[in-house]
């Protein structure tokens, strides 16, 4: 198990014939997706746009998407990793027992529909929002699901792609791993970029206390995390950089207003599908951007003496330990 | 201001194979006759070379990344780059960190990089990472043998149209060339398929085949007066008794210049994995009688690696091969990509067959200025085991003691037991820098002549050649030193070469309706800005 | 008034990233977002070029951009264990910076993807 099996939107638009949504309703959250990237849209492999394709939702309860869908499944809250797993034996024509069925909330008939869907795809695309991601089981869904949309290459093509929002988080994920190999939960604490989620992530870091000092930027933990962790934002010194006075900034001990990215200031922001896109702000803020904050504040720090005094440390480990 | 005195030069551009030669490096770093004042460099003892040149690595861009978002476990046990007050942190292994990458490149003393794969729809993220690799110039080639609007054009015999689409979009991606990869067989891989007879209509089409890509693409290439020819990725790549493909794609390109990339994956013949062998010698035939054509080995090490391509369709065989993990990423309208570790094993008869073929070739192919080093990176091993590579082709004692930790079944398979010949250090300046330097039309790379860049790299002159290769003793770029003794000295930003072939102005207006078809971004926001690519140095080609 | 027209401006307020947004504006405020999804429109429309805050604030109190940054900058130089987190509303070159910042500091760094 592993990888990820995906492309960028604009196959989907040309080509996916079958598309599923699992844990996410775009109709709320990303209202443009339907229109613009999938089942609303004509091909040339897909003339007839909308009738062309089938829509399948996955979620615990019926959202405002379930409109949009040609098939509904409800599935049981937290079985989605159980759903996906029988998914994967179906595909197979491997045998599911009556009672793992009955755990998913699903009949056999109607996922035997289900599979027998996906394979006559000339091409599938599977959904995920934070339905699937951020419940019970968490990255072993994603993971399972990925798994399932490679699998199915062996019948058809198929891929999968999570649904991801808060703006720019994708754009993150990329520059992190082209900089230090690790999408996220790093620490450069031996001068060099180590990973490990669950210890380096911030949400533990928080809550055990284990750091001394805190610089949030495009995020407001202090609205959003939970309460202990909270709690330590308070107690430790913390800088805030956004363009409102947050939740975050009122427990800082440092605020700087900047300009909101992409409305009055310039660069770039990736899409969920990995894509860099320009941005053309249309305002001028009388407040500077956060690339302009972040490295002033860069080069204040590094008029003071480096943590790691020069020659103590090798340039190179040839492995680490 | 530099001086070099007292070094024995390999400067296979100018004819210099080893005579003590003064080399002068003046304030703009730039190779002259003469300068007065600055640092001198006492290389006696020690040999001097022109900056190693990578045709053919990958290294930043949408695929790399992905690579590197799947190898945590290779990150966290591979080298690490320690931060200092001026110097970012990184880390090596089989898919580095960008910073890494321009240490590990100058740590053995390269100075050039042409990234081999860039979509146009991602370049802006691939300029960035490059912008990111320290020391190193760069350039990079758009991948255009599967792209659906080029593809259409040609389908309905609009050669001119596709020929100025070809030269919107080299400029669009602000790149240096133009990369074929599998041609068709990415396009049908969108659907699932793949294309593996060179003269059958692709899926979805009725008249182009990968044949006529390749014949088109590379007149293309050549009337847009691009400064480096065609760089193809044949068809049916890995697969047994590939060599009738490859073979059939050179025919395809009737006589034109173009660089072949990787063709240790092209010389395959038998009919299944258990009778693969290698067809190499067939291989090096044609290109010693064909003197245009230049390749690159794409060579194999044992070890572990991540393989990546633009070849989708090879990348599901080799996980379904494999087991193991598998990243696909197919790129609207453009292009696809594949991603699946991969461990190359002595024992295993294939592996084993690959790696014989990567120096075979390397060994057959007469004349250096046509094949160059590489091993397609990360695909057939790590570039910074380049150094092995050199020790594999210079001692063929070695080569020998190699093959003999090679099942005993792999004599019937290889040639590589029967070949005497050693590389010489001349052969290596060439093969290493002066040939890619020169297949790239990077004329003041791999050229210790004046006027040239100042980069050069100096050897301790010891017969420990792996070692010797892998620690040179000084680098300099651009006329400043940085690496010393196995030390980051200096980490100056690298330049981006990029081409720009001319076409119709009206191009634009005839490509919007075409592309608002089917890609799902802005006509207006697709090109990448110029004032993006930081140090760009840009080569004007004039179309006849 | 007459608004001025930008084309193919981009909404960054999704993971969608829709890049196809036609904004008018009168340089304080955004009035119109032509093709953007309700959610797209509250975002240009409730961003202003207004000075709503001030530049900074320091232990609660008003603050130049200058002092907050010394002060930002020591207080994240005399911690041994400092964490950069965030990101999401951002852009790349900022993020950039931010990478750079927890190298320099020899610190913690994360994102939204973590949660």
């Amino acid at each position: 198990m592993g990888g990820k099996v995906t492309c960028t939107l604009g196959e989907v638009k040309q080509r996916a014939d079958f598309i599923i949504y699992w844990g996410g309703n775009p109709a709320e959250c990303h209202p443009r997706h339907f229109t613009k990237y999938t089942i609303m849209q004509k091909s040339k492999f897909l003339p007839r746009g909308r009738k062309d394709r089938t829509m399948v939702l996955v979620d615990i309860r019926e959202t405002k998407s379930v409109k949009a869908a040609d098939i509904f499944l409800q599935v049981r809250p937290g079985r989605d990793f159980e759903l996906i797993t029988i998914l994967r034996a179906m595909i197979k024509d491997q045998h599911v027992a009556d009672e793992q069925l009955a755990e998913t909330g699903l009949a056999r008939d109607v996922l035997e529909d289900l599979v027998a869907r996906m394979k006559s795809a000339k091409f599938g695309c599977m959904f995920f929002g934070m339905g699937l991601s951020m419940t019970r089981g968490k990255h072993m869904n994603s993971a399972a699901l990925l798994t399932l949309a490679a699998e199915m290459n062996a019948f058809t093509k198929f891929v999968a792609m999570p649904m991801r929002g808060h703006g720019n988080v994708t754009g993150a994920d990329v520059i992190m791993r082209w900089q230090t190999g690790y999408p996220f939960g790093i620490t450069f604490n031996r001068g060099y970029p180590r990973y490990n989620p669950g210890e380096f992530s911030t949400v533990d870091v928080l809550v055990r206390g284990d750091c001394d000092a805190a610089f949030i930027i495009g995020a407001d933990p202090g609205a959003t995390m939970p309460q202990p962790a909270i709690d330590h934002l308070k107690r430790i010194p913390t800088i805030v950089l956004d363009p409102h006075v947050t939740h975050t900034s009122r427990l800082a001990r440092v605020h700087i207003t900047t300009a909101p990215q992409g409305i009055a200031a310039p660069g770039t922001a990736y899409r969920m599908d990995e894509l860099p896109l320009p941005l053309k702000p249309a305002l001028k803020s009388p407040y500077p951007t956060d690339e302009e904050v972040v490295r002033r504040i860069n080069a204040a720090i590094a008029d003071k003496p480096f943590w790691l005094p020069e020659g103590s440390q090798p340039q190179m480990l040839t492995a680490q330990v | 201001m530099l001086r070099i005195v007292n070094g024995k030069v390999y400067d296979p551009a100018n004819g210099i194979d080893g005579q003590v030669r003064e080399i002068c490096i003046d304030e703009s770093g730039r190779i002259a006759q003469n300068v007065t004042g600055g640092r001198t460099i006492d290389a006696t003892g020690m040999i001097v070379f022109p900056g190693g040149v990578d045709v053919h690595t990958h290294v930043a861009g949408g695929a790399i990344n992905f690579a590197r978002a799947m190898t945590p476990e290779d990150h966290r046990r591979t080298q690490a780059f320690i931060r200092t007050k001026t110097r970012r942190s990184g880390l090596g292994g089989m898919a580095p960190t960008t910073f890494a990458t321009g240490y590990l490149y100058a740590g053995m003393g390269w100075t050039t990089v042409n990234e081999a794969a860039v979509p146009v729809l991602s370049a802006r993220h691939t300029h960035e990472e490059l912008t990111d690799i320290p020391i190193v110039d760069k350039a990079s080639l758009t991948l255009m043998a599967n792209n659906e609007i080029v593809l259409d054009l040609l389908e309905n015999g609009e050669y001119e149209r596709a020929k100025h689409a070809v030269a919107w979009y080299v400029w669009a991606a602000k790149s240096y060339g133009i990369k074929a990869v599998n041609p068709g067989g990415v396009a049908a891989w969108k659907w699932g398929h793949d294309a593996k007879q060179l003269t059958s209509p692709i899926a979805g089409y009725n008249n182009i085949t990968p044949g006529t890509i390749v014949t088109q693409l590379a007149r293309i290439c050549e009337e847009l007066n691009l400064p480096h020819p065609i760089h193809l990725h044949c068809n049916n790549l890995g697969a047994p008794g590939n060599i009738a493909t490859t073979i059939d794609t050179l025919k395809h390109l009737e006589g034109r210049r173009a660089h072949i990339a990787h063709s240790q994956y092209h010389a395959y013949g038998g009919d299944g994995w258990e009778s693969m062998c290698s067809r190499t010698s067939e291989l090096a035939d044609y290109f010693n009688s064909h003197p245009q054509l230049t390749t690159d080995a794409g060579a194999v090490l044992f070890g572990d690696t991540v393989t990546i391509t633009a070849d989708g369709p090879w990348q599901h065989l080799l996980y379904k091969l494999t087991g193991r993990k598998w990243g696909n990423l197919d790129v609207e309208n453009e292009t696809g990509c594949g991603i699946v570790p991969y461990t190359y094993r002595p024992s295993n008869l294939v592996n084993a067959v690959q790696w014989a073929a990567g120096l075979e070739l390397l060994l057959l192919i007469k004349d250096p200025w046509q094949v160059f080093l590489s091993t397609d990176h990360p695909n057939g091993g790590c570039f910074w085991r380049y150094p092995e590579i050199i020790k594999l082709l210079m001692c063929a004692d070695f080569r020998r003691e190699c093959l003999t930790q090679l099942p005993a079944r792999i004599k019937k398979h290889i040639t590589l037991p029967e070949i005497d010949r050693e590389y010489t250090l001349y052969e290596v300046a060439t093969a290493m820098s002066a040939g890619p330097a020169r297949a790239l039309g990077l004329t003041r790379k791999g050229n210790l002549g004046v006027g040239c860049d100042g980069d050069v790299v100096i050897y301790h002159d010891t017969d420990d050649v792996e070692q010797m290769f892998g620690h040179p003793r000084y680098v300099i770029k651009g006329g400043e030193i940085v690496i010393e003794e196995g030390e980051i000295r200096e980490t100056p930003e690298g330049r981006e070469f990029l081409a720009r072939p001319s076409y119709d102005p009206a191009t634009d207006e005839f490509m919007k309706p075409l592309f608002e078809e089917c890609y799902t971004m802005s006509f207006e926001n697709y090109p990448v800005e110029l004032e993006r690519i930081e140090r760009a140095e840009i080569m004007e080609c004039s179309s006849e | 008034m007459t608004l001025q027209i930008i084309d193919n401006a981009t909404c960054t307020f999704c993971g969608c990233v829709c890049d196809d947004i036609q904004l008018h504006h009168d340089e304080v405020r955004i009035h119109k977002a032509n093709k953007a999804c309700v959610l797209g429109t509250a975002w240009f429309l409730n961003h202003t070029a207004e000075q709503k805050y001030p530049a900074a604030l320091v232990d609660g109190r008003e603050a130049s951009l200058d002092e907050a940054i010394e002060v930002a900058a020591t207080l994240l130089h005399e911690a041994d264990m400092p964490l950069v987190y965030g990101m999401s509303n951002t852009t790349c070159e900022a993020q950039k910076e931010c990478v750079a910042m927890a190298d320099l500091l020899g610190g913690l760094l994360d994102s939204h993807t973590s949660l």
